[in-house]
C-alpha cells in the first residue's frame, strides 16, 4: 500500500515524550497534565486551558535506575517511567494525575514525589482511587474522586474552568478523535484491509499523548485519505485480535504483522477498544457524572472484580473478535503486571474453551525490540491457525 | 539443653528428615508443662478425626494431610521459651489450633461431597482468608467460614511444602511464577476443585494486593458459576487514610450485609455487633498494652508470640469468640508478671527490632531463630501494627463507618496500600517509639507493593542510621528461597557487616530443608 501521509510525522511524535506538539501546546498557555493509566477520564483533563498526556518512555534502553527504586520485580513500564522521570524527561508536566490502577503504576508515581523528580513551580501530584466495580457506589465514588483529584486540583492551582459546560465541550472535542478512530479502525474489519496494524497502533497511540486540538486536523486528513486507499492486493495469512496489558512499543504490532498475521483488533489498555469509543452525553444529568458512568461502564480493565464485569471482559473480546473476523486471539501481558497475569490465564483458557478461538498468549517485556523467541512464537502460531483453516478445524468460522 | 531462657544447643535438636531428633529440655517444671500441652493438642487431633466423615476428608482433599505435622509446627513455634512466655506461646497456639479443628470440623460437616448437613449450609456463610470478619459481628446465628484458611494458609505454616502442588497446578494452567504465590495457590485449589463445597454465599474482598484481587476472580468463577454459591465482592478502598473513600466503603458494608441477608434469611442483630465490638475493644487494649510494654527494656509479647495470634484474632475472630477475649486477658497477665520480674526471653538482648514487610509463611518462626541465634529482639511486626481505633459500642451509623474501617485496616493491606507514609513513614516512627536500632525487612519477592518502595526503604534507613537487613523471600514457596537461604542472609549481615558471633552458633546452619 502507498505510505499514508502523516504516518512519518505521527512515528516521529511518538519518539518522545515532550513531542512537539506538547511544546506547543504549552507555548500557548496550556497546562500539560500526565497520567499514567487510563482509568482517569481524558475529557475531564482536557478541559479550556489544560491537555492530558498519557506517559510513556519511548526508546527505553537501561533501566538500572528504575530497578533499584522498584526492584526487577515490578513490571517494565513502571520502571521504564521512573527511569525516564529521573533522567528529568517528564519535567515539562505540570502536574500529575495517578489512580491507584494498580499498586505498581502507584509506586512508580510515588517514586517520582519522593525522588523529586519533578521540579517545575506550581507543580503538584495527585492520587486517586477509582472503583473496583461496577456499580452505583462505585459511580458515586468515581465522581467524587475525580471532583477532589482532577478538577478541584486542576482549578486550584491553575484556574482551569471545571464547570458542567467546559466538561461537554471537553467531551465534545473527545468525541471528535474518538469519532475519526473508530472510523479509521472499522476499515479493519475489511477482509483486504486498506489500513495496517501497526498504522492504526500508531494513530491511536498518537491520540493519547498529544493535545487533542493540535492533532486533530492531521487525523481527519489521514481519515480521508484512507477512504479512497488501495489495499495491498495479498492478504495476511491470519487475523488477530491482540488483547492484554498496554503495548507502548510499537514494534510489538509490527513484529506481530512481519509474522503475516493482521492486527485487526486492538484490546489492550489505550487501545481503541473500548478507550475511542465516544461518550454520549444527555441534557438531564450532569456530564461529571455521566462521563464517569461512561469510564466505569466500558472499562474492560481487569482489575474490576466483580463476576459479571468479569464474565463481560471475555465476552466482548470474542464480541470483536467475530465483528473484526479474526481467526485467533493473542493475550498478552507486561511481565510481571500481576491483573493481566489472571486475567491472561482466566481469559485464553475461555476464549479457547467456551468460544473456540485459537489463543496464543505471552508475557513480554516493556520493549520487545526484535524478540527472536516472541516472532517464532507468533509464527507458529500463524501456522497454527493456518492449519486448522486448512483442515476446517476452527470452529468459529 | 536446660532451664536457661533462649536454651543451649538448639541446633542440635535438629536432624536431616521431616521430624526433629527430640522434644526440647526446658528443666522439669517447662518440659512438664510443654508435655501436658503436646498431650492436649494430641487431644484435639485426636477428637477431631475420630469422626467418619473427617477421615472421609483426609482421603478426598490432599492439603488435609499437613494437619499431621500440627504438633511439630507448635513445638517449631515454642523452641527456647520457658516460664511466662512458654504459658503465652501456648496459650495463644493451642486455641488458634482449636479454632482450626472446629473450622475444619464446621467445613467437613456442611460439604456436599462430605457431611452434606443442609441445615447447615444454609447458615454458612464463606469468608475469604484475607478477610476482615467484621460483617459476621451481627449474625449470631451464621457460620462464617473459611475454606482457604485451612487449605492453604495454614497448610504452609505446619508444612512448608504445603502450597507447592497447587503452585504447580497453576502455573500449568497458563499463570506465571512472579505473582504472589498466596492467592497463587489458592486459585490452583480451585482449579484442581480440591475445596470443599458448601455455603449459601460467600463474600469476597480485594484486601491485600493485585493478586489477591485476580485470585478471588478465578475462585469466584466456579464457585459462583459451577457449584452455584452467590459471590459478593467486597470492595475495600485502597487509599484507606484519605476521607472522601470511607462512604464509598460504608456502603460496601452495608450492601454486603444486606447480601447476607437476602442469601441467608438471617437479619443483622445490633445487640450481638455490639457484643462483639465490646470484645474487640478489649483486644485492641491488651495489644496496645503489649505493645507499650515492648517499648521498654522489658517486652513481653513480641516475636512469634505477637504475630501469629494477633492475625487470626484481629482478622479472623473479630469479637465474635469470646475464648479468645479471655485468652487476651490471660496473655496479659501472664506478660504484666513477667514484666515486674524483668524477665527476658533469651540470656542476651543485642539488637532490638522491627520486623517489617510480608513474612515467609513456610518460615514462620523465623522470628524465634531470630532471638535464640542473635539474640535480635523482634519489638513488633508490620502485621501486627493494624488498627488500634475503638469502635463505637452503641451508636449504629458509626458502627458501619468502623466496620468499613477495619475491612480498609485489614492485616498486611494496611500498610502496603494507602500510599507510601502508611508503609515507608511510619516505619521510622515505630522505629523511634520502640527504640529500635535495627529493621529485618521481609522482601517478599513477588509483593509488587512493598517492592515498590525497595530504593525508599534503603535510602531512610542509611539516612536515619537504622540496621537495614533484607531477608528475600517467596512467601509459600521455599522452593525458591528455602529456610536457610533465609537465615543465610542474617547470618551474613551479622557476620559480614557488624562482625558479630551468634549467641547459639548451633543455630546458624541446620539442616531443615526437607523438614515439615
Amino acid at each position: 500500500m502507498k505510505d499514508l501521509k502523516h504516518l512519518y510525522y505521527f512515528e516521529n511524535l511518538l519518539n518522545e515524550a515532550n513531542n512537539e506538539l506538547v511544546r506547543q501546546a504549552q507555548a500557548e498557555g496550556k497546562k500539560c497534565v500526565a497520567t499514567v493509566c487510563e482509568n482517569v477520564p481524558e475529557p475531564l483533563i482536557n478541559l479550556p486551558g489544560a491537555f492530558s498526556v498519557r506517559l510513556r518512555a519511548p526508546r527505553t534502553g537501561s533501566m538500572e535506575v528504575g530497578t533499584y527504586y522498584l526492584t526487577s520485580f515490578l513490571c517494565e513500564y513502571t520502571r521504564a517511567l521512573l527511569e525516564r522521570a529521573v533522567e528529568g524527561g517528564f519535567n515539562f508536566a505540570d502536574c500529575m494525575i495517578a489512580p491507584d490502577g494498580c499498586s505498581m503504576l502507584n509506586r512508580c508515581v510515588e517514586n517520582m514525589e519522593l525522588l523529586k523528580t519533578m521540579d517545575k513551580e506550581k507543580f503538584f501530584f495527585d492520587y486517586m482511587e477509582i472503583p473496583m466495580k461496577c456499580d452505583e457506589n462505585g459511580l458515586a465514588l468515581y465522581v467524587l474522586q475525580c471532583k477532589n483529584h482532577i478538577l478541584e486540583p486542576l482549578h486550584k492551582n491553575f484556574g482551569i474552568d471545571i464547570s458542567d459546560e467546559a466538561i461537554r465541550k471537553s467531551v465534545e472535542e473527545h468525541n471528535k478523535i474518538c469519532r475519526i478512530i473508530t472510523e479509521i479502525g472499522n476499515f479493519r474489519k475489511e477482509l483486504k484491509p486498506r489500513i495496517t496494524g501497526y498504522e492504526f497502533h500508531i494513530i491511536t497511540l498518537v491520540s493519547f499523548v498529544c493535545p487533542k486540538h493540535l492533532i486533530l486536523d492531521k487525523l481527519e486528513e489521514t481519515l480521508e485519505e484512507l477512504k479512497t486507499r488501495e489495499p495491498d492486493a495479498k492478504e495476511k495469512r491470519a487475523r488477530v485480535v491482540v488483547v492484554g496489558s498496554e503495548i507502548d512499543d510499537v514494534d510489538m504490532i509490527k513484529l506481530i504483522e512481519d509474522s503475516d498475521a493482521y492486527v485487526c483488533a486492538d484490546r489492550f489498555c489505550y487501545g481503541s477498544l473500548p478507550g475511542r469509543v465516544p461518550i454520549e452525553l444527555n441534557d438531564k444529568e450532569d456530564a461529571l457524572t455521566q462521563v464517569c458512568r461512561h469510564y466505569m461502564t466500558h472499562s474492560q480493565c481487569p482489575r474490576y472484580m466483580n463476576q459479571d464485569k468479569i464474565q463481560d471482559r471475555r465476552k466482548y473480546v470474542a464480541e470483536i473478535a467475530k465483528e473484526y473476523k479474526a481467526d485467533g486471539i493473542i493475550y498478552e501481558q507486561m511481565k510481571f503486571c500481576d491483573p493481566w497475569a489472571y486475567e491472561r490465564m482466566v481469559g485464553s483458557t475461555v476464549l479457547h474453551n467456551d468460544f473456540s478461538y485459537p489463543v496464543l498468549t505471552i508475557d513480554r517485556p516493556y520493549a520487545v525490540g526484535n524478540s527472536g523467541q516472541l516472532r517464532t512464537r507468533v509464527q507458529a502460531f500463524v501456522e497454527s491457525m493456518e492449519i486448522k483453516k486448512i483442515q476446517g478445524g476452527a470452529a468459529n468460522e | 539443653m536446660s532451664k536457661v531462657p533462649g536454651g543451649k544447643n538448639l541446633g542440635k535438636l535438629y536432624k536431616p528428615g521431616r521430624v526433629r531428633r527430640r522434644r526440647e529440655w526446658r528443666g522439669f517444671k517447662d518440659t512438664f508443662y510443654d508435655y501436658t500441652r503436646w498431650l492436649k493438642i494430641m487431644g484435639i487431633l485426636a477428637k477431631f478425626i475420630i469422626k467418619p466423615r473427617n477421615i472421609k476428608a483426609f482421603f478426598r482433599y490432599r492439603w488435609m494431610c499437613n494437619y499431621l505435622a500440627a504438633p511439630m509446627m507448635l513445638d517449631r513455634h515454642t523452641q527456647g521459651l520457658r516460664g511466662e512466655y512458654l504459658r503465652i506461646a501456648h496459650t495463644e497456639f493451642d486455641l488458634v489450633m482449636e479454632d482450626i479443628a472446629l473450622l475444619l470440623d464446621n467445613v467437613f460437616k456442611a460439604d456436599k461431597r462430605i457431611g452434606n448437613d443442609e441445615k447447615l449450609n444454609k447458615k454458612v456463610v464463606l469468608c475469604d482468608e484475607n478477610e476482615m470478619t467484621v460483617f459476621m459481628m451481627g449474625f449470631p446465628t451464621l457460620k462464617g467460614l473459611s475454606r482457604e484458611t485451612p487449605s492453604v494458609y495454614v497448610g504452609v505454616l505446619l508444612n512448608q511444602f504445603a502450597a507447592c502442588h497447587y503452585l504447580d497446578v497453576v502455573q500449568e494452567y497458563g499463570l506465571p511464577g512472579d505473582v504472589c504465590p498466596m492467592p497463587a495457590a489458592e486459585a490452583g485449589v480451585s482449579i484442581e476443585d480440591d475445596f470443599p463445597i458448601l455455603g449459601a454465599c460467600a463474600i469476597q474482598c480485594n484486601t491485600t494486593c493485585d493478586g489477591s484481587l485476580m485470585g478471588n476472580g478465578v475462585i469466584s468463577k466456579r464457585l459462583e458459576l459451577e457449584d452455584g454459591v452467590p459471590c459478593f465482592q467486597l470492595a475495600a478502598p485502597l487509599r484507606h487514610r484519605e476521607d472522601d473513600v470511607q462512604e464509598y466503603a460504608a456502603q460496601e458494608m452495608r450492601n454486603a450485609i444486606k447480601f447476607i441477608e437476602d442469601h441467608t434469611g438471617a437479619k443483622w442483630d445490633w445487640d450481638y455487633y455490639f457484643e462483639c465490638a465490646h470484645r474487640v475493644n478489649e483486644s485492641t487494649k491488651a495489644r496496645q498494652e503489649w505493645l507499650d510494654m515492648n517499648k521498654t527494656e522489658y517486652p513481653q509479647v513480641f516475636g512469634s508470640n505477637l504475630a501469629l495470634y494477633t492475625e487470626t484474632n484481629y482478622m479472623a475472630i473479630c469479637g465474635k469468640v469470646k475464648a479468645f477475649a479471655d485468652a487476651d486477658k490471660k496473655i496479659t497477665e501472664l506478660a504484666r508478671k513477667a514484666y515486674d520480674k524483668k524477665k527476658r526471653i533469651v540470656k542476651e538482648y543485642r539488637h532490638r527490632a522491627i520486623v517489617w514487610g510480608v513474612q515467609s509463611h513456610y518460615y514462620m518462626d523465623f522470628l524465634i531463630w531470630l532471638q535464640n541465634c542473635w539474640g535480635i529482639i523482634p519489638l513488633t511486626d508490620m502485621l501486627s501494627m493494624v488498627s488500634t481505633r475503638i469502635l463505637s459500642e452503641d451508636d449504629k451509623e458509626k458502627a458501619l463507618y468502623d466496620m468499613a474501617w477495619l475491612n480498609e485496616n485489614m492485616i498486611m493491606r494496611n500498610r502496603t496500600h494507602g500510599g507510601y507514609k502508611v508503609l515507608l513513614d511510619e516505619l521510622w516512627q515505630f522505629c523511634e517509639e520502640f527504640n529500635a536500632d535495627m529493621v529485618i525487612l521481609w522482601e517478599h519477592m513477588a509483593c509488587k507493593a512493598l517492592d515498590g518502595m525497595h530504593g525508599q526503604f534503603e535510602e531512610k534507613a542509611r539516612e536515619k542510621g537504622i540496621k537495614l537487613i533484607w531477608v528475600g523471600h517467596d512467601l509459600f514457596d521455599p522452593r525458591i528461597v528455602s529456610r536457610q537461604g533465609v537465615r543465610d542472609q542474617v547470618n551474613q549481615y551479622m557476620r559480614l557487616v557488624l562482625n558479630e558471633e551468634p549467641i547459639d552458633p548451633t543455630l546458624e546452619i541446620l539442616p531443615d530443608e526437607q523438614s515439615w
